[in-house]
């Protein structure tokens, strides 16, 4: 018997949704991610602690942790060096990945702006010149098509190797860019600093712990001010800046009497120009044949985040809905690009009537239909893939559609434009509301769902507790998705903040938990955390502010950690970082940083003990500040909860 | 009595000994290529996940004396090696009756073909046989080989024994602070861990506000 047999549903998910589908899987006999984990129990420990090294062909290798067996690889490295080398790689990869989607938005941007593409324009000018004027390209008086040119040229040279510095690190803080500059952690080129994390870490390039470390920031750092912020001011000039815009989450977004298609992974691009194909009469004309009423897009995981940020599109759910959206019987087609898609989609999806359509060449799924995206004929494409969704219906079995829940409603759209405009153009009134106390802070609750923990728990009561104490909330990613679910996303949940929270988001009319997008759009937190930064005359990390990841699970949140902390936010995560094998990587990221880059990584899963973690943190940045602060001590941190059997 | 005995608040669990086990157990004993024997060579030790993630215990045949399974063996198909101090099974000999796994107090007794058994369609009990071609050749069974953190050590038991009562000696005088603690334990917080995610679960599960949605 294995650890989680047994685990009920409501163990595994906080929400009614998730509940009712895993106990329809059961019932089914079909697998999904919480079986597959419980197969998976023990999990190795060795690469739970980091201390396991497939790196060369000397090895495998792995060090005894207990000190008595191997203490060093074959090639001499002990667990310091295998430990970092471990993390430093998998940096890279979600920094990859975060800028690897960074260029397809930039290479899509650069044809639009040849006008070779179809069905893509740029959407805010307004942005682009503002871009424009910022990398120093003329954008006064020229067409719009010949500035984007000139601004893609500048961007394709950050991911290369000919610059000291990527183009938007120019955005942090000055006492920030100088810290990086001593440290030399400045990231100079996107590909560059990550090609260089991999070199470091074959056998026997760089075999000091504290350097790979340092080299993992700058990875990090070229993803969150460089592929990531990419990614996200040119989607913003593509397919619009997003402002406040309502919407629905949860599986009750799927309709009964309409074509279901879910968008799901990561990269706005191709599902923009699907949005249009959904409403193209013909298509809707078609559906109609089949007896639907409509045709209903609904979003999942990061492209979800995506469309609603710009064009409200309800959301079906995070991470671990994948799966489960599937087994509502009610889904057509699952429209997937990359990240985070799981290989087991194509699995449960043959056990119903639901398409899997896989649209990039990078991202292949057996099992799956295969129409690659080509923005020349992004138009006709979108068109294909609704099509294909539609001739799905009629192989619907209505007895088997099973939609669990109604919707709740949330909030999206909190771009760093949008919060600025919400507080009349200036960052005057956030601040004037920090100084004061009625807000304690701010804290960017972000990443994945994790099957290890219940999904969206510690996200939602983590977010909660903070709201209840005046600290104000950014979401991002699947963060984002759960705190919509538990209903904290509106503007009516002011009532669920603190006095002085509350009182601030009434008048502003914001939800006490502010939607700023994808995982990609973190880069958002960053221009908002150094506008604020800037408008103090301060370094980010004075600010009282703070990051948590409480259900992380991917590479790209490993990369998103090391770009906040080393941006200087103390960052608190929810799952165990395989690097607990080596107490010097533990000693240095959770405590030797703080004096480096003036912020270091926590560990808590425990929801409530991190929300006391982080309120003591930002009360001592308060005092540090010399605004009125609560005493530190004061906050208990409750004694971690007995396990239940 | 040499035997191996398991110190099971080491196991980290990475299945390196059974996979160490099950090679050992192939005609092969090549790792690349006993996966794709037929009838598949198959590990004796089983490591089983225990109560919180982050724990596990490596389970074989304990190797009795007397041994319950060749009490009740019909067959008498079961027998001990005195000299090596271990419980054979003659595969040819076993009807796959299972008294043995009835009897076995530690459920260390499986029942799959075998290469040394009567036919490749034909189940037989199968168990951990100590390694006894390794002991011959001197060497120590597979699995301990194989265990790199000390869950699995081969020796005499009594030695093996005294081992564990002088780290629990440090450990006591740690705890009651009359010796000066020792290095931080790297596994204490990856244990924790597993504690948390249990408690997160019950947490989890019991319902302290309107999580909203419900129709």
């Amino acid at each position: 018997m294995s650890v989680s047999d047994g685990r009920r549903a409501v163990q595994l998910s906080i929400n009614r949704d998730a509940q009712e589908m895993i106990d329809l899987a059961r019932a089914e006999g079909i697998e999904t991610v919480w079986d597959r984990l419980d197969a998976q129990q023990p999990q190795c420990g060795f690469c739970a602690l980091g201390v396991s090294c497939r790196n060369c062909a000397m090895g495998p290798c792995r060090v005894d942790p207990f000190g008595e067996g191997p203490t060093k690889g074959v090639c001499g490295a002990g667990a310091d060096v295998i430990v970092a080398r471990n993390l430093g790689r998998g940096i890279a990869a979600g920094a990859s990945a975060h800028s690897d989607h960074g260029r397809d938005i930039l290479e899509v941007f650069a044809s639009t702006a040849r006008g070779e593409t179809t069905g893509y324009r740029i959407a805010d000018e307004g942005k682009l010149r503002r871009l424009a004027a910022e990398l120093g390209v003329d954008g006064d008086q020229r067409p719009a098509g010949d500035v984007a040119a000139d601004v893609a040229d500048v961007l394709f040279d950050d991911f290369g190797s000919r610059k000291d510095g990527v183009s938007f690190a120019g955005r942090a803080p000055a006492a920030r860019r100088a810290r990086w500059q001593e440290l030399g952690i400045t990231p100079r080129g996107i590909d560059r600093e990550n090609v260089e994390m991999l070199h470091r870490t074959h056998m026997g390039v760089d075999n000091d712990h504290v350097s790979l470390l340092l080299h993992a920031l700058r990875t990090g750092l070229s993803d969150g001010w460089g592929g990531s912020m990419i990614a996200t001011e040119l989607s913003d000039v593509l397919f619009g800046t997003p402002s406040p815009v309502l919407s629905e989450v949860n599986l009750g977004v799927l309709r009964h009497d309409q074509v279901n298609v879910a968008l799901h992974g990561h990269n706005p691009v191709l599902s923009d120009v699907i949005v249009a194909a959904a409403e193209d009469p013909e298509l809707v004309d078609l559906a109609r044949s089949y007896g639907a009423s409509g045709i209903n897009l609904v979003g999942l995981c990061c492209t979800g985040n995506e469309l609603l940020m710009r064009r409200g599109v309800p959301m079906a759910g995070n991470h671990l809905m994948q799966e489960l959206a599937i087994v509502t019987g009610a889904l057509e087609a699952m429209v997937v690009d990359y990240q985070c898609i799981m290989p087991s989609v194509t699995d449960v999806a043959a056990c119903y009537h639901t398409k899997i359509i896989s649209t990039s060449d990078k991202a292949r799924f057996p099992g799956a239909t295969h129409l690659p995206f080509d923005p020349r004929r992004g138009a006709e494409i979108g068109r294909e893939i609704i099509r294909a969704a539609v001739e799905a219906y009629p192989d619907r079995n209505p007895d088997r559609v099973h939609i669990p829940v109604a919707p709740v409603r949330w909030m999206g759209g909190f771009s760093v434009e949008a919060i600025l405009g919400a507080l009349g153009g200036s960052p005057e009134p956030l601040v004037s509301a920090i100084a004061s106390g009625a807000i304690r802070g701010a804290v960017a609750v972000v990443g994945c769902n994790n099957p290890k923990l219940p999904q969206d728990y510690a996200h939602v009561e983590l977010t909660r507790q903070l709201i209840e104490h005046d600290v104000l909330v950014v979401v991002t990613g699947c963060a984002a998705v759960a705190n919509g679910k538990a209903g904290q996303m509106l503007p009516e949940s002011a009532s669920m903040a603190g006095t002085g929270l509350r009182g601030v988001c009434e008048a502003l009319g914001i939800p006490p938990v502010l939607h700023m997008g994808s995982c990609v759009d973190n880069s958002r937190v960053l221009v908002l955390a150094g506008a604020l930064a800037d408008f103090l005359g301060v370094d980010i990390d004075q600010l009282p502010l703070a990051g948590a990841a409480p259900e992380w699970y991917s590479e790209k949140a490993v990369s998103i950690g090391a770009y906040v902390v080393a941006s200087g936010v103390t960052t608190v995560l929810g799952v165990q970082p395989p690097i607990f094998g080596s107490p010097r990587v533990v000693d240095l990221l959770a405590g030797g940083l703080d004096g480096v880059v003036g912020a270091r990584f926590a560990v808590e899963p425990d929801p409530s003990r991190a929300a006391a973690l982080i309120r003591r943190h930002i009360e001592e940045k308060r005092r540090a500040l010399g605004l009125p602060f609560e005493d530190p001590d004061s906050i208990a941190v409750t004694a971690p909860a007995a396990p239940v059997g | 009595m040499r035997t191996v005995f398991v110190n099971p608040e080491r196991c980290i669990g990475c299945l390196q000994c059974e996979i160490a086990c099950a090679t050992e157990h192939s005609s092969s004993k090549n790792v690349a290529s006993a996966f794709l024997e037929a009838p598949q060579p198959r590990a004796r030790i089983h490591v089983e996940p225990g109560p919180v993630p982050s724990t596990a215990y490596p389970n074989r045949c304990r190797h009795c004396d007397p041994a319950p399974c060749a009490q009740v063996c019909p067959t008498g198909a079961i027998h001990r090696d005195r000299g090596l101090g271990v419980v054979l099974v003659d595969e040819d000999r076993c009807i796959s009756c299972a008294m043995c796994a009835v009897v076995c107090p530690f459920d260390a007794v499986t029942f799959y073909p075998s290469a040394a058994g009567p036919g490749p369609e034909v189940a037989v009990a199968l168990k951990c046989d100590g390694c006894v071609e390794r002991l011959r050749r001197g060497q120590p069974p597979a699995c301990v080989e194989a265990c790199k953190v000390g869950a699995l050590v081969f020796g005499d038991l009594n030695d093996l024994v005294a081992a564990g009562r002088l780290r629990a000696t440090a450990a006591v005088l740690a705890a009651t602070a009359a010796a000066p603690p020792g290095p931080p334990d790297p596994l204490a917080a990856w244990h924790a861990f597993g504690a948390e995610l249990v408690a997160a679960a019950g947490h989890a599960a019991r319902p302290t506000h309107d999580r909203g949605g419900e129709r």
